[in-house]
């Protein structure tokens, strides 16, 4: 999917310093193609999380530009206009957390319609319509109306993911969506993921999955001390990194 | 042991497990039973003594009437004085969240000057000083102000409990906002909704779960406090049955009525209050 040559995602030179001090992205680039499934690895605090909530704006970049689907937003400025702008963004991007966060007082389908009906002001007999067909998609046709306290966390997840898809998106983003869940729970929620790359969606994750990563996945970044430590081709980076660091990384994680 | 005991892989509950069940059971019911024994009792003892007391219950009985006229003021200023305190604690809670110091600082001001002064001195200065105020006012040359300020006694007893109440209620429904967890307010947020749909559509009904307990405490307890506009002669509950007791040397009788009278509605209340909290606890990992 490489070469088609519109990027759907583009960071530049992104900074990210916490507090005064605490220096997590150093200048980071980025650029996602359209349907491409980009996986993003690293120790823990290497600032994977950090700069895919850069993306939608869940954390302000220092410095930098995020472009998401053509629109521009630079870092350091703050008006009416911009702020727009960001929320366009969100609504270009779908994001599921490591903690799920579904709404715990809604049903699983009143979460899924939540998005369509309160930000795009669509009619809710519509948004159910589709709101069906995605738990129908993620199969949790039957629990449509339960609320999230009664779904494993799979399930959950699972939610989420149609939660966020139902927003149309553009650009999913992938924040740790297994590391909450039981051992036997993984498979269900990397199965809708694999499913949903399958179908053209442009991805961006981080993840430990690893079995993600290596068959799904079109390209895989290494971050170290929030910058990027090597990047390539699935097969280049499982079987022939070049960094030490890169080795001695996936040593930990294979 | 006569039972067959249930071996492994095979399905059903083994008798002995039964047998704890049902032990368990009996334990339950037996606690249940002691405890309305207990009320009853308790009940039959306090009647007894007030009858022991020699309550003239004929002389309560024929002033009830009377008394019980006096619920409607009750009520009115309670249930008023609440409305305007819940708006001023939703104003006030996203004053007191706000990074606009303006609207910051006027609810940090409200809630620490109303909270650190008695609500006896509050009453008196919508009712007794205001008056003064607006006269000062008018020799500024606003003309008018004067009489606007000049309050009867129920607006003013509405507007300083309200006030009141307000200011602690404040506090409750910004604890209440801030228990619900960041992971929320990112998910609204990623789904592209604004400020203000994150608060009304997920945070505000989330809360609302947890400051109901609270509410209801101050919606009680402003119940009782509502006898306060008595000080400005309002003939509510607890004025009527002071007169009258005062009057007829039986003050033990009417005191005892409307002391009943007010539980009897702070019960319905905390009644109303078990059932609300029954219909939010929907999706509860704890109750669910």
């Amino acid at each position: 999917m490489r070469e088609n040559p519109n990027p759907m995602v583009k960071i530049n030179n992104v900074h990210k310093i916490f507090g005064k001090t605490l220096h997590v992205l150093r200048g980071i680039d980025l650029e996602v193609n359209k349907g491409e499934v980009v996986v993003i690895l690293g120790a823990s605090g290497s600032g994977k999380s950090t700069l895919l909530r850069c993306i939608n704006f869940l954390e302000e970049p220092t410095a930098g530009t995020i472009e998401v689907d053509n629109i521009v937003i630079n870092a350091g400025e703050s008006d009416k206009k911009r702020e727009n702008q960001i929320l366009e963004i969100r609504k270009k991007t779908g994001m599921c957390f490591q903690a799920f966060n579904l709404f715990p007082h809604m049903t699983a389908l009143e979460n899924i319609i939540e998005g369509p009906t309160t930000v795009l002001g669509q009619e809710k007999t519509q948004a159910i319509l589709y709101a069906e067909e995605l738990l129908d998609w993620v199969g949790l046709t039957d629990k449509r109306d339960e609320h999230p306290s009664r779904l494993s966390g799979g399930q959950q997840q699972r939610v989420a993911i149609a939660r966020s898809l139902a927003m149309k998106p553009k650009v999913m983003l992938f924040d740790e969506p297994t590391s909450a869940l039981d051992p036997e729970l993984v498979g269900e929620v990397v199965d809708v993921m694999e499913r949903l790359a399958k179908e053209g969606m442009t991805i961006i994750a981080v993840t430990h999955e690893i079995h993600f990563a290596r068959d799904v996945a079109d390209r895989v970044l290494i971050m170290d001390e929030g910058v990027w430590l090597e990047e390539g081709t699935p097969e280049v980076i499982f079987n022939n990194p070049k960094e030490q660091r890169t080795r001695q990384f996936l040593a930990h994680i294979l | 042991m006569k039972d067959k005991t249930v071996h492994p892989g095979e399905t059903g509950i083994p008798p002995e497990a039964k047998r704890v069940l049902e032990k368990i059971e009996t334990k339950k019911a037996k606690y249940k039973k002691q405890m309305s024994i207990a009320f009853v009792v308790l009940a039959l003892f306090s009647v007894t003594f007030l009858i022991a007391l020699g309550l003239d219950f004929k002389f309560m009985v024929k002033w009830l009437p009377f008394i019980l006229a006096g619920s409607g003021y009750t009520f009115l200023v309670a249930f008023l004085a609440i409305s305007l305190a819940c708006f001023l604690a939703v104003a006030g809670a996203l004053g007191r969240l706000s990074k606009n110091p303006v609207f910051n600082s006027i609810a940090t001001s409200y809630v620490s000057l109303i909270r650190g002064t008695p609500l006896l001195v509050q009453v008196y200065m919508w009712y007794l000083a205001l008056p003064q105020v607006g006269g000062a006012l008018e020799a500024f040359g606003i003309p008018g102000v004067q009489r606007l300020f000049t309050l009867p006694a129920i607006p003013a007893g509405i507007l300083a409990l309200g006030v009141c109440y307000g200011a602690y209620m404040t506090e409750t429904v910004r604890a209440g906002i801030q228990s619900i967890t960041i992971g929320q307010t990112e998910a609204a947020k990623a789904l592209g909704m604004t400020t203000t749909q994150t608060m009304k559509r997920v945070v505000f009904p989330q809360a609302l779960r947890v400051i109901i307990p609270p509410v209801s405490n101050e919606f009680i307890a402003m119940i009782k406090d509502s006898s306060l506009v008595s000080l400005m002669g309002v003939w509510e509950l607890s004025y009527r049955a002071i007169k009258v007791g005062r009057r007829h040397f039986q003050s033990l009788e009417m005191l005892i009525m409307v002391a009943l009278i007010y539980w009897l509605m702070c019960s319905l209340l905390q009644f109303a209050q078990e059932k609300i909290e029954k219909r939010m606890a929907r999706g509860d990992r704890r109750i669910s």
